[in-house]
């Protein structure tokens, strides 16, 4: 009962995505071109190293790796930043926090049915194609689901994040470059724009002890991953579970106490 | 009769950076500590029943909209007490927000690439409205507007007019206690004007709805209000019932005049001519400040044809800003 008012927000973010047609399609084509230079990129690297696997990952590894991770991508940002950005600077915030729903989660099931769309027709294709196109590389079983309940908490703990560092627009008023600097740090250190396996040993270490490698990295490994090693599976799971325990609390209290600043001092 | 709003002594002070001049000052700015204080909303006191609709008026900067703000629970008054339907509504937000309705101008809650129609489903589920209730709501409301055309329309191809209309239908979907309407009729024509003053007129006879009507639109007021509120600069300078104000004003409206010839000879020997009105001149028009009670403006205007020749008129409604003016010298209540 309770969760229908969230489910409506979903429904209507469905129906909104469905009304950009041309948008989606030229983020289709945007892709595409992106992918084009991966391709050659790691060509490149791969020619220049003269061995077939480098850290490794062979050059389909990687290949596969980085398609998914850019359709992974494109799925899971939601501009949360950006939206929240000009929410608060158009003043169209005050109109959000009126509605009987925290803010939060309001604007969290507001972004749902985007998720859902974008799944079916970025995600979901690209992969389709990459498991067709590399036939076996790809395992299909149990790793599928894992993989789900992985997306799910990286979807969380992206979005938390997006929505702490959207916060801090209450006190700037400003969010290019916060969110350009959020973007850029995300992408490297979650390994989304170049695999993990490639970073040198200390900053691995580094890495394996901060959120971002739980929002790519983590979902990632457990689809790509041959050998069911259980032990493994719920390490990486669990960091993801601790993490999103963190950032959501995280989050929500900095919001809270933001807005009792800014309820305070005015914005 | 329970009282719907209830403010004691409110007060809401900002602390804003003293900006200093030019490049090296704002350099200096970044690491400046020197902080003034602003008083928006100064010692205000409120008593508003339940199905009242209150005319809350002032002129721009004068702490309306943080009043409103204040009663909405988006801001925490400095000191003072706020009670919204029993509610302290800083506290209680999101509890507040399911017996509060709100329009502000400018902008729309409503989904802005889906149909009305389905902006009032969304707001049905998430203002949790029973079926029944919901169905009735829209029922009176086609009694009210011809909505029929507006249901399946995006809110992005709406105009203004049709877009503030769906947005105040909105506001009084869930059957709130109180309604803030903030500059409702702001860049509405005439005739949408006076459809959406219909409407809200409507909805608080038949709902019983408290509404809190903030304009500078004297004619909003008019129509609507049977009390106002006026503050200027974070200060109550009136709260009485609107008929009382009238008394006080008369119905004065300004006749604006540009006629051949030099206009500030003209003006001298028609304040001559009419010594109970001021009149004043520049070098574009000649102003008659005319009071109704006395002689229509129709009659002065024919008088003053019968002598020069008139080649533009302009008449002016008393404005917020003239009454303001007005209280300031010669004082009211």
């Amino acid at each position: 009962m309770s969760l229908k008012k969230y489910l409506t927000l979903t429904r209507a973010g469905i129906m909104e995505s469905l009304q950009f047609r041309l948008a989606t399609a030229v983020m289709v084509i945007g892709n595409l071109l992106y992918l084009i230079i991966v391709y050659y990129l790691w060509k490149a690297i791969y020619a220049s190293a003269g061995t077939d696997v480098v850290n490794g990952m062979t050059f389909t590894d990687t290949l596969i790796y980085l398609v998914l991770a850019t359709a992974l991508f494109n799925f899971m940002e939601m501009y949360t930043v950006w939206e929240m950005g000009r929410n608060i600077q158009t003043g169209k915030i005050v109109l959000d926090l009126l509605k009987p729903m925290e803010y939060q989660r309001y604007l969290f099931w507001s972004f749902s049915g985007t998720f859902i769309t974008q799944f079916f027709f970025t995600f979901l294709p690209t992969f389709l194609v990459v498991a067709f196109v590399t036939q076996g590389t790809i395992p299909l079983g149990l790793n599928l689901l894992y993989f789900m309940i992985s997306v799910v908490m990286a979807i969380v703990i992206n979005y938390s994040m997006d929505f702490l560092v959207g916060t801090i627009c209450l006190y700037t008023e400003s969010i290019w470059g916060i969110n350009i600097m959020k973007q850029v740090v995300v992408l490297l250190l979650s390994g989304a724009t170049i695999p993990i396996a490639f970073f040198p040993e200390p900053l691995k270490t580094v890495m394996f002890y901060l959120p971002f490698q739980s929002i790519y990295h983590a979902p990632l490994t457990i689809l790509l991953s041959r050998a069911s090693d259980s032990q493994q599976l719920l390490t990486t799971l669990g960091t993801q579970l601790f993490w999103c325990v963190v950032m959501m609390l995280l989050s929500k209290l900095f919001w809270k106490l933001s807005l009792r600043q800014i309820t305070v001092n005015g914005g | 009769m329970s009282a719907m709003i209830e403010m004691k002594n409110v007060t809401k002070e900002f602390k804003v950076l003293n900006r200093r001049e030019g490049l090296k000052g704002s350099l200096k700015d970044l690491f400046s500590r020197d902080y003034k204080i602003v008083r928006a909303v100064d010692d205000i006191s409120m008593h508003i029943e339940q199905g009242e609709m209150v005319g809350y008026l002032g002129p721009n900067g004068a702490g309306k909209s943080t009043t409103i703000k204040m009663m909405t629970g988006v801001l925490e008054p400095t000191s003072g007490e706020i009670l919204v339907g029993g509610n302290v509504p800083y506290q209680n937000r999101t509890k507040n927000a399911q017996e509060i309705g709100v329009v502000f101008g400018q902008r729309s809650q409503l989904w802005w690439a889906l149909p009305l129609i389905e902006s009032f489903r969304i707001l049905k589920d998430i203002y949790q409205i029973p079926n029944e209730k919901y169905e009735n709501m829209l029922a009176l409301y086609r009694s009210l507007v011809d909505i029929d055309p507006l249901l399946h329309k995006p809110i992005r191809q709406m105009s203004l007019g049709q877009r503030t209309l769906s947005d105040i239908l909105a506001a009084f979907l869930h059957d709130p206690k109180i309604v803030f309407l903030d500059e409702p009729t702001i860049g509405l024509d005439v005739s949408m004007k006076s459809k959406i003053r219909t409407l809200i007129h409507a909805l608080n006879q038949e709902k019983k709805t408290t509404v809190i009507l903030t304009t500078h639109d004297m004619g909003d007021v008019d129509a609507l209000c049977q009390r106002i509120v006026i503050i200027d600069k974070g200060k109550m300078l009136y709260d009485n019932d609107m008929a009382h104000l009238k008394s006080f004003f008369g119905s004065y409206r300004t006749l604006k005049i540009r006629t051949d010839g030099a206009m500030k000879q003209q003006a001298q020997t028609i304040q001559q001519e009419f010594s109970a009105f001021s009149v004043t001149a520049d070098e574009e028009r000649i102003s008659i400040l005319v009071d109704e009670d006395q002689s229509k403006v129709i009659d002065v205007l024919a008088q003053i044809q019968k002598t020069y020749a008139i080649r533009d008129m302009q008449l002016e409604e008393i404005s917020t800003e003239n009454v303001i003016q007005k209280i300031y010298e010669e004082g009211v209540q």
